[in-house]
Parts: C-alpha cells; structure tokens; sequence
C-alpha cells in the first residue's frame, strides 16, 4: 500500500487532537505541558506530510521548518517546565485548577 | 547632531547612572551633576546655533497610512527655550535631589535624565507620531518618580496623574491616527493639507480630540483635577520639573501643533481665550485660599499658565515672543519655587503654610531667597515675568478691553496669594516647634540663585529670549516643506498676501479709523495750519516726518502682521483649499 | 560737566543696594553683622555721589533738557520700547530733592536704626528705593517709569514690613502692595489704551506730546479725545493708588508700621508725591482732556478734606503726620486738576521739607520714648529735646502756612489757581481754605500734645528721655530750614518766579492751552495771602482752645480704655469699602474651593468609580479555572475562522 499524503495529514490530525484534548481535559499541568508538545509535533508532521505533496524545489521548506519548530519546542519545554517548577514551589500543587490567582 | 545628542544622549545617561553605585549618592551625584551640565550646555548651544534640523530618518509604518512616520526632528527658537527649561531645571532638580533624597539617589536621576529626555523629543520632534510618541513617553518617568519619591499619598497621586495625563491624550492618538490615514506623511504641513480636504464637523472632532491632550496636560479649567494632588505629592524637584517644563508641553502643544493644522474658526478662538482666562482667575482664587504650601504653587502655576494660553489664543502679531518670554519667565520662577518650598518643607518637616513660619529669621539667607524669588513672580518690572505677561497683556487687549481688565485683576489676585504665602512662610513666627531639618547648601541656594537672576537678566533684556524666535519663518517652513511636500511651498507663499480674515485684524481696523487722522490730505492740511500758525520751514518738514513715520508704523505693523505668522498662513491655505 | 551721562544718576543707589544686599547678606549668619560705621558710611555715601551728580547735571541743564537713550529695552512686533532718560526742568526739581531728601534721611537712619539687627539690609533697602524713585523721575518713557512706579512700591512693601517678625507690620505691608497693585493695574491698562492710540512709540513722553499737539495743530482732537480721557482715567487710577488718594487712600495710614525714616522718605517726601509728579509728566496729555481734570479736582478736594477730618481724631503722632500727608497729596491734586501743575509741583518740593522734617521730628520723638507713639502718653517734650521741639514747630508753621514760611507760599498759589483756574473756583477755594483750618487745628493738636503741657506717660520712662544724637538732628536741622526758605523760590507777591521757570519748558504748554479756552479771573494776590494766614491763625486758635486748655485733662483720664495699634480706624468708610471686595474675592474664592472644585473632583472620582466597576464586572469572566479560559479562547478562535470562512474575509 502506498503512503497516501492524506494518511499523513490524517495522523497528524488525530495526535494534534490527542494532544489538545489532553491539554484540555486533564488538570494534572505536566499532561497539559505533555498536550501542548504532542499538538506541535502533531503539527510538524502535518509539515513533513505536506512537504511531500508540493514539487521538489518547494518541498524543502516543508522539511526545514519542522526543524525549527522542534528547536524552538525544545526551548519552549524547558521554559515551561522551569515554570511548571515555580509554580509548584509556590503553591505546592501540580493541579492547574488551583492556578486562578487571576480572577479579579 | 545637537539635536540627536539632546534626545538620545539623557536616555544613554540614564542607562550610564545604572552603573554607579546605589548606596553612594556622592559618587552617583557627581556623575549625574556632569550630565546635567552637559545637557545645559549643550541645550544653550541649541539656542545659540539657531533654527536646524536632522536629516529625515524612516522610522516605521503605520498600518493604513500612506507614508512612513519619521524619525524627525527640527529645533526652532520656542522648542530650544523649551528644551533649555527641562535641562536647566533638571539640573537644579539633580543638585537639591541629592540633599533630599539620601538613598536611592541613583534612581532618582535616572528617573530624570529619562524624563529629560522625553521632554527634549516633546519640544523638538517635527513628526506628529514622533511627538506623540515623547509626549505620552513623558508621562512614565514622572510617575515613577511620584510613586516612588513623593510624599504620604503618592500612590494615589501618581495613579492619578498617569491615568488622567493618558486617557487624556487617548482621543488624540485616535484623531492623529485618522489623520495620517489621509495624509501623505504623519508632518504639520501635510496633515494640515489632509485636513482641509474632511468635512467641518470632523474637522471640528478631530480639533477637540488634539484640545483635549493639550488642555489635560497644561492643564486648563476645567481638566486641572490631577494637577494639584501631583504637584503637591510629587517630590518638590519633580513638581518643578513639571510646572517649569512639563506643563508648557500643552502651551507648546497649541502653539506648535494646534495652530498650524487646524484651522480655527472665531468661536473656537474666542473660547480657547476665556477658557484660558477662566484658568487664570480660577487658579488665582484657589491659590488664594490654599494651605498646603505647594498646592498653593500648583494652583499658582495653573493661573500664569492659564494667561499663556489665553495669550495664545489673542493671536496677536506679537503673540509668540510675549508667550515665549511668558513661558520661560514662569518656568524659571515656579522652578525656583517649588525648589525653595522643597527646601523648606524639608527644614521644617511640613509644607502646609500654617504652621510654617518665621524661616527668614531661622534661616536669613533661605528667606532672602524665598522672598526675593516670589518677588521675580509677581511680576515686578525688570523682571522676565513683567516683560511676559505686560506683552500679553497687551495681545488681549487687541481682543478687546474685557480680556485685558480680566488679566489685570489676576496680576492683582496674584499679588495677594503670592504676598500671603510669602508672610505665611519666612515672617511672623512659627506656629510649632520643630527640629531643624537639613539647611540650604551653597550649591542649592546658588544654582536658584542663578535662575533669579537669569529672570532679571532677560527681564532687562528679552531680547535674549525673543531673538531666538524666529519660529516657522521662511527659510524654515521651506526646509520643512522640502523634505516631504513639495506642493505645498507654493501654496504658503500665495496665501501669504491674501487678507487676514481672524479677529485681530478687525480690532486693527478699529485702530487704524482712530488714527486715521494720518493720511496724506489730513498731511497738507496740517502743514497748512503749521504754515498759518507761524512755524518755520524746518519745523514743519520734521514734525510732519514724525507724523508719517508714526502713522507708517502702523501700516508696516498690519504688514508684518500678514508675513509674521505661518500659523495662519498654513490655516488660510486650508481654507483657500 | 554738563558732559556726565544721565544713568550715572541711578547707578550708585543701583551699586549701594548690591554691595549692601550681599553684605546683609553674607553676614546674616553672623551673631554680631557688620560695623554699623562703615555700613552706614556706603549708605549714605551712594546717594551723596547721586546727589551731586544732579547738581552738577541740573546747573550745565540746557533750557530744553537732556535727552539720552541708554539701549532697547523691548523689542518685539507691538512693543518697542528703549530705556533712555529725560532731564528736564521737572525732572530736575525732582530729583534735586529725591537725592537730597534721601542723603539726609539715610544719614538719619543711622542714628535711628542703631543696633537693629536688620541695619545693613535696611540701607539695602533704601538704596532700592532710591534707584527705582530716580528711574521713574528721570525715564523718558512710561514703561520705564512704571519700572520705577512698581520698584518703588516694591520697596515700600519691603520696608514698611521691614519688622517682619510682627505679622500686622506683614499684612500692613501686603496691604500697601496689593492696594498699590490696583492702581499699578490702572497705569497698566492706561498705557495700553495709549498704545492702541499711537503704537507702542507713543509711550515715549515726547513723542506722546508730539503727538497730543499734532491732534491740536491738525483739529482732530475730538477724534482721539475719548480714547485719551479713558488712558487719563486709568493712570489717575495709577495716582490715586500710588498718592493715597481716594479711594486707594487706606494703605497709608496702616503703612506707618514702617520705621520713622521710611515714612518721611517713602510715605511722605518722594513715593506718595509720584502721582502728581505723573500728572504734571502728562500734563500736555491732560490738558486736552479737561473733563478728567475736574476729576482730579474733585478726588483732590474729596481727599484732603477727608483725610484732614481724620486727621483731627487720630492718636498716634504718626498716623496723624500719614493722614496730614494725604490731605496735602490732595491739594496737589486739586492744583492739578486746576491746570496749575507747576503749583503742584511746587507743593510737592516745600511739602517734601516740612512733612519729611515732621516726620523726622517725630521719629526723634519716638526714639527718645523708646518706641511710644501714643500722644496720649506724651507731652512737654520741649523741655527735654528742645532742638526736635523747634524743628517741629518750624515744620508746623510750615504746613499749617503762617506767612512767610515754605507752606505758605505754595499753599497759596495752589488756593489762588483754584479760585482763578478752576469751574466753580469759588466753591474749592473755600474747600481748600476750609481744609487749612482743620489742618492747622490738627498739627496744633499734635505740637500741644506732644510738646506742651504736662508728661502724661510713665515715670520710669521719663528718666530716659533724651534728645537724638547727632546724625539725627543734622538732617532734622537742614530740613527744618528747607520748611522756612523753600517756599522763597517762587514767592508770587514778592515777585520771585524762579520755580516757575524752571517747570516752564514742561508744563506750560499744556497749562496755556488748557487756560486759554476759559477765562482766567483776576483778583489781587494780596486778598488771598490774608485769607491764607487768617485760615491758619484761625487754626491755631481753635487747636489751642480745645487741646491748649479743657480737652487735654479728660483725654488723660481716658487713654487706658481707648483703643490703638496700627488697625485702620480712621478711614471712614473706605476701609469697609474695601473689605466688601475682599470679601467678595474670598467669597469666590470659596466658591471656587468647595463648590466648583468638589463638583469637579466628584465628576473626576465617580468616572474613576464607574471605570472600576465595569472593569470588576469584566474581570469576573477570568474567575474560572485555567482550562475552561483555555476552552473557551479555543471556540473563539474556532468561532473567528468560521465567521471568515463564512462571509468570506473579516473586513
């Protein structure tokens, strides 16, 4: 069976919505932070599947782009984990329901 | 390069300040009293050199409009006797700051040099965008200053000033917004050209939205309401800063932005001119009740300033340099004021005038000052206040009598406020005991003392002051026109001729038919009866010279009237369009 | 040496109050100040040297006068004005007597201020006051007069509350400044009037004659009549602020807080006679307008009468010589009004003797009490200070004008212009004359009262009385011969017009062209000389039979209940006039405080209110958990793309 392009994009689109809906639904902030990192690579996957799609001369930006995003996802982690780590430290709970401290 | 040196350079010197220590205000001090001087010399330079201006840099784009905003800026006599007022005060602030505040000096000349800086892009900056940019800028500094340096309610004084000053100049951001949508450029002369071509009512609109930044930030009865808590909260320096210099951003405002764009309909005039009024008087009568010492300034300040701007709006031929000279003079005499009332507040821990008292013999070289200082603000001939406010006493009274009496009853107000805080302050005795708090240093006595003498300088000779002013001449409003406007060269010049349509000119009229005796008829004849009466050749020839040459005045007056101001070139361009 | 520049004049008064002001200023600190020697020495040094510059000015003096512009001033579209100096013959009589009146006084001050601890600032002071006198007497423009005008109020606000430790020597003094203040206003808005007239050249006093006799040669008089006659009001309004007149008259009297020397130099010698200087300055302007002349006259009239009604119930020896000062300021308003500005002038110069040697008399007096002003606690001082007694009964008969003395003459002619001159003479000849009576009832009351009779203060107090040193007496001495020979410089019926002469080239234009459109009686001189004389013998009887025998036993037992101080109390109503405005200003004032400001700050706090309330309300929506903002931020993104996908674009 041939790799059809939209399996790709089809793949992408379940992870993306896996991710979301962990990002969403659980109240645990390392899933959540676990969620958002499965949507972007959900995304860069999109990416890669396109690239396929498009001619060669094109094509190539759809592979260098994920490489971008990955490096910045990797900054993005370690940001979000040093302030999932204060955030803890201030209010000794991993559980984001209790981060409402905004409320007017 | 001037230019730049004095926009850029204070913000370059407050990032340096970080750099010194926070625990020693000596060290920092020194550093900070060397940028000041810098900044005064170079500011004096400024004035000295005459009109100029940088070269037009591209800054950015706003979105929807047709040209880019640049990064502009030209010095003209009034905005170089501006700049001058925030160095020089600036620099005084930074000398009494450091006896003042004895931790923590470092930020508080940060806070300044950035302050000074944007008030140095306020009156210089030639962009709309640009000086729009500065004048919101100025705002942040000052409040940080009062939050952090001010007195018991500074908190709420400084919320009060930010968010009064902004939500003030939030309507003409939107206006100058629209406006630069239309214009080819966000420069005076093509936003005056985009304005002509919108309807009256939006005209009209978009003239409240710029009144209102500029009433706010002068600020004019009835938008006065942050100003008295601000001054008098604020740390004493800072309220010098902000009546000297701050404060003239509005009369600058109307000045150099106001005029030139919009065109002014008599209705609008006639109300700019009481409203100012109004704020004079208003400020007399509550500086006259005032007990809080530097309320009591404050409310001062709003009075001579609400003078300004009826001035202003008199638009009288002369109406420039006695605004100017005005402006100046009362920059350096509230300066000096709010300096002194700080000093006093911190040698006797108080500032409500009630229970100060007697200081001139506590303390007789501080009183000498205080009492010779106030006397430089009553304006008292040979003074720079007299020369001011006589000049636009006389623009008044080409609006009419009314005005002029209005304005004479507030010189007499302001004799009677500034005398009863003069006794409340350094005679009589004082109504409390109290420990003497730290004296006036040499440096602080004789740098206020430079400024008091500086008002009698210009006082016996304005000409300082008034020969700098050659404010949109010419040669300037065509280098401006040449950068960005070609078309609009021609235009200026055409309308120049054309008849002046404001108020001043029928006041000339009315002038003009009382000294109408002065025709070349009224001449033979008058020669005639000298002939009769026995007066010889001689006689005759150089009495009807004089005549002439009186009468002459006149005419040559109403002319230079027609080729003085640009404003109403630029306001009759657009109504020719 | 004809050849000396004319700002010579004002320049060593100008350099004596910098030099004294930074001595006064760097020895502040000091316990025990400067020697009082070498500082009086400078004061009286800088207004000699002036002095003697006059001299030597006024004899080269071309019959014309001297003209010299110094530099411009102000220069700018409407106004241009250059600081120059004009010494004419008035000029000259004016400043022969400001400078040498004020040599002698600053030579009396250093007795009388002795060991005060404000000694050097107080000749700071006085050489202030001297500059801006001779700047408004010598300038060429009314701008620069008004410099003076102002300087000189400036320095009368400065001494009269010299003694700033006492608030009500304070508010006498803001009282002064700020009364001056109303008619300084007045000379303001006059000039401006001028101004709309001729342009900001007109200011100058020869081009406004120019001008004045170009209407007059030309026939356009009419035409420019009303704008003068208001710019001739205004300035009046500048007089009758600066001379106490009415109705700006309740300055003065409080103005006696002041230490002695500064009421005989300010407030009675050479300050308070500037508005009758101005008059006879634009006298030509005037004599076009001679409805604002009868003004004058009347002001003029209404004042010394009212003030010499005053004067009669005053017990302070010095508000007595304040409201006599006003009295006389009104009979040189009266000759003014009555075209007879050289008359005017001519009072203003034998006024300046006697009344600055009464004034001193009574300084003197005062030192020798140590401080007392109540006449009710003197008496019989002319055992214990015979040479005060005699200067001040020299000066009496001077003022009161007893034949033969400087009053005489001057009054004289000022009664006898009035009757010739003026509409109505007959009616303000006898209000001039009845005027001299209570004059000399009233500078009776005080010679008998203080000189006479029994000591009536404490005993402790009398060991002490001694006569003034003498620095103090010197001045007294020259000033009482000033009040006997003075007036020898234009006796009329003796056929000495020297005065007149010397004003001739300044006043008499105007007072020609002004006579000569009505017509001018003519009565012998002599009637009005015996007239004159019996008025003040009459005087002196009345004085004497009511002071002289009966009255003085009952005042004695009364003075511990009567009332004193420096409160206005004999100004008739005019202080209560003013208290209306003064409550009226407050009254604004007020209304401005707590009505129009509170209603503005509660507009300004309830949007500030209104502004937290609806952001509270807003901020509500983020009272959620992270999630659900999460959730919903999503459905809005989602919401935002089908609106787009829908419509087709957001704009």
């Amino acid at each position: 069976m041939e790799l059809q392009p939209i399996y790709i994009q089809i793949l992408a689109l379940v992870l993306f919505t896996l991710g979301l809906v962990t990002a969403l639904a659980r109240r645990n902030v390392f899933f959540v932070l676990m969620g958002v990192e499965l949507a972007l690579n959900a995304v860069n996957l999109s990416f890669v599947g396109f690239a396929k799609t498009l001619p060669a001369a094109e094509s190539v930006a759809g592979q260098i782009v994920p490489l971008f995003s990955i490096a910045v996802a990797a900054a993005e982690a370690c940001v979000g984990l040093a302030l999932v780590i204060l955030i803890f430290r201030n209010r000794e709970s991993v559980d984001s329901d209790n981060y409402s401290n905004m409320k007017g | 390069m001037l230019l730049h040196l004095l926009v850029l350079a204070p913000f370059a010197a407050a990032i340096l300040m970080m750099a010194t220590s926070k625990e020693d205000p000596k060290s920092s001090s020194r550093l900070a009293f060397l940028f000041g001087f810098a900044f005064v010399a170079m500011s004096i330079a400024l004035i000295a050199a005459g009109n100029q201006a940088t070269e037009a840099i591209e800054w950015f784009q706003i979105p929807g409009a047709k040209g880019s905003v640049y990064y502009y800026l030209y010095s003209h006599g009034l905005g170089a006797w501006m700049v001058f007022l925030s160095t020089g005060l600036s620099l005084v602030a930074l000398i009494t700051g450091r006896n003042t505040f004895e931790t923590n000096y470092r930020n508080f000349a940060i806070a300044i040099f950035a302050l000074m800086g944007a008030m140095n892009g306020t009156f210089l900056a030639a962009d709309a965008v640009l000086f729009f940019f500065f004048f919101e800028a100025m705002v942040f500094p000052a409040a940080v200053l009062i939050a952090g340096f001010g007195g018991a309610d500074r908190k709420k004084a400084a919320m009060t000033f930010a968010i009064y000053t902004l939500v003030g100049s939030a309507p003409m951001m939107v206006a100058l917004w629209y406006l630069v949508s239309m214009a080819d450029n966000s420069l005076v002369l093509s936003l005056a050209v985009a304005l002509q071509n919108l309807d009256p009512s939006m005209q009209m609109t978009l003239l409240l939205c710029f009144l209102l930044a500029f009433l706010v930030k002068t600020p004019v009865f009835p938008f006065h309401g942050w100003q008295a808590i601000t001054y008098a909260e604020a740390p004493a320096p800072l309220s010098a800063i902000l009546t000297g210099a701050m404060s003239k951003a509005g009369v600058f405002g109307f000045i150099a932005w106001i005029l030139p764009i919009f065109p002014l309909s008599m209705k609008v005039v006639d109300g700019m001119l009481w409203l100012g009024l109004l704020t004079a008087i208003y400020g007399a009568l509550m500086a006259l009740r005032a007990t809080d010492g530097k309320k009591l300034l404050a409310f001062s300040s709003m009075s001579h300033l609400g003078l300004a701007v009826a001035g202003v709006f008199s638009l009288s031929e002369s109406m420039l340099p006695a605004v100017l000279v005005l402006l100046v003079a009362h920059g350096l005499s509230a300066g000096a004021q709010f300096y002194l009332m700080g000093i006093a507040e911190r040698f006797a821990g108080t500032r409500n005038i009630e229970q100060l008292g007697g200081l001139a013999a506590r303390n007789p070289v501080f009183g000498s000052l205080f009492g010779f200082v106030a006397v430089l603000s009553l304006a008292v001939p040979g003074t720079a206040g007299f020369v001011g406010e006589f000049t636009v006493l006389m623009s008044l009274w080409d609006m009419g009598p009314l005005p002029a009496l209005v304005a004479g009853l507030c010189l007499i107000l302001s004799a009677a406020y500034m005398l009863r805080f003069v006794q409340k302050v350094i005679f009589g005795k004082p109504a409390r005991e109290y420990v003497d708090g730290k004296r006036m240093t040499a440096l602080e006595g004789s740098s206020i003392s430079i400024m008091g003498v500086m008002l009698l300088v210009f006082g016996m000779h304005p000409a300082f002051i008034t020969n700098a002013l050659q404010l949109f001449d010419e040669s300037a409003v065509q280098e401006m026109n040449k950068v960005t406007h070609p078309a609009a060269v021609q235009e200026s010049q055409t309308v120049e001729a054309s008849a002046d349509t404001t108020g001043e000119a029928e006041v000339d009229e009315n002038i003009a038919a009382v000294a109408q005796p002065m025709t070349e008829d009224d001449l033979r004849q008058l020669d005639s009866n000298l002939k009769a009466n026995g007066f010889s050749d001689e006689e005759r020839a150089s009495l009807i010279a004089q005549l002439k040459a009186m009468s002459e005045s006149e005419v040559a007056d109403a002319h230079e009237e027609a080729a003085e101001s640009n404003e109403a070139n630029v306001k009759e361009a657009s109504e020719n369009e | 040496m004809t050849n000396l520049p004319l700002w010579i004049i004002p320049l060593f008064p100008l350099l004596g109050t910098i030099l004294l002001g930074t001595i006064a200023l760097i020895s502040s600190g000091s316990k025990k100040g400067p020697s009082e020697g070498f500082v009086g020495a400078l004061s009286v040094l800088f207004p000699a040297i002036s002095f003697l510059c006059v001299v030597l000015l006024a004899f080269g003096m071309p019959e014309e006068g001297i003209r010299q512009t110094l530099c411009n001033w102000i220069d700018i579209p409407m106004l241009k004005v250059d600081i120059g100096f004009l010494f004419d013959g008035l000029s000259r009589v004016m400043l022969l007597f400001v400078t040498g009146i004020g040599s002698l006084i600053a030579l009396y001050s250093i007795g009388y201020m002795h060991g005060d601890r404000g000694f050097t600032r107080f000749f700071a002071y006085i050489n202030l006051f001297l500059f801006s006198m001779i700047v408004l007497v010598l300038s060429d423009s009314l701008l620069l007069t008004f410099l003076g005008w102002e300087g000189v109020g400036l320095c009368s606000y400065l001494l009269i509350g010299f003694w700033n430790h006492d608030l009500n020597n304070c508010k006498a003094a803001n009282k002064a400044f700020i009364v001056n203040r109303v008619g300084d206003i007045g000379f303001l808005l006059g000039m401006l009037c001028l101004a709309t007239l001729g342009g900001s050249a007109i200011l100058n006093y020869d081009a406004l004659n120019k001008f004045i006799e170009m209407l007059i040669a030309g026939g356009h008089v009419e035409l420019a009549t009303p704008i003068i006659a208001v710019a001739g009001l205004l300035f009046f309004v500048g007089c009758t602020g600066k001379s106490a007149q009415i109705p700006l008259l309740t300055w003065l009297p409080d103005a006696m807080a002041g230490p002695t020397p500064v009421s005989a130099l300010i407030h009675a010698a050479t300050m308070v006679t500037s508005g009758v200087y101005l008059l006879a300055r634009l006298s030509r302007m005037f004599s076009v307008i001679p409805e604002v002349l009868v003004v004058v006259l009347i002001v003029g009239m209404l004042t010394a009468f009212w003030a010499a009604v005053a004067g009669l119930f005053q017990n302070d020896i010095k508000k007595v010589l304040a409201y006599s000062t006003i009295s006389q300021l009104g009979y040189m308003f009266m000759a003014a009004g009555a075209f007879a500005f050289d008359a005017s002038i001519f009072h203003v110069f034998t006024h300046a003797f006697f009344k600055a040697a009464l004034f001193l008399g009574a300084g003197a007096v005062i030192h020798a009490l140590a401080g007392e002003q109540d006449m009710r606690r003197m008496g019989g001082l002319i055992k214990k200070t015979p040479v005060t007694a005699c200067v001040m009964i020299f000066a009496f008969l001077a003022i009161i004008g007893f034949p033969g003395f400087a009053g005489f003459w001057s009054k004289d002619l000022i009664l006898e212009r009035l009757y010739t001159n003026a509409p109505f003479g007959e009616f303000f000849y006898f209000a001039g004359l009845l005027t001299a009576v209570i004059t000399a009832v009233y500078m009776g009351r005080l010679i008998i009262m203080t000189f006479f009779g029994e000591y009536r203060g404490s005993k402790e107090k009398e060991a002490h009385i001694h006569e003034a040193p003498a620095s103090m007496l010197i001045p007294m001495v020259i000033l009482a011969f000033g009040a006997v020979f003075a007036g020898y410089l234009w006796a009329d019926s003796m056929g000495i017009k020297f005065f007149e002469q010397t004003l001739a080239p300044v006043v008499s234009d105007a007072q020609n062209y002004a006579l000569g459109r009505i017509s001018v009686a003519h009565v012998n001189p002599m009637t009005f000389a015996c007239f004159g004389t019996a008025a003040a013998l009459l005087g002196m009887i009345i004085a004497y039979v009511i002071y002289g025998t009966k009255r003085l036993p009952r005042l004695h037992k009364k003075w511990g209940s009567a009332p004193e101080g420096f409160k206005a109390d004999w100004t008739f109503f005019f202080d209560y006039i003013h208290e209306i405005f003064i409550v009226m200003t407050k009254a604004f004032a007020f209304i401005a405080d707590m009505i129009v400001d509170k209603i503005l700050q509660g507009i300004q706090w309830t949007v500030g209110a209104i502004v937290e309330i609806v952001g509270d309300g807003v901020s509500s929506f983020q009272a959620r958990k992270v999630r659900v903002q999460l959730t919903l931020s999503l459905v809005g993104v989602v919401a935002l793309i089908a609106v787009v996908l829908m419509t087709g674009g957001l704009i």
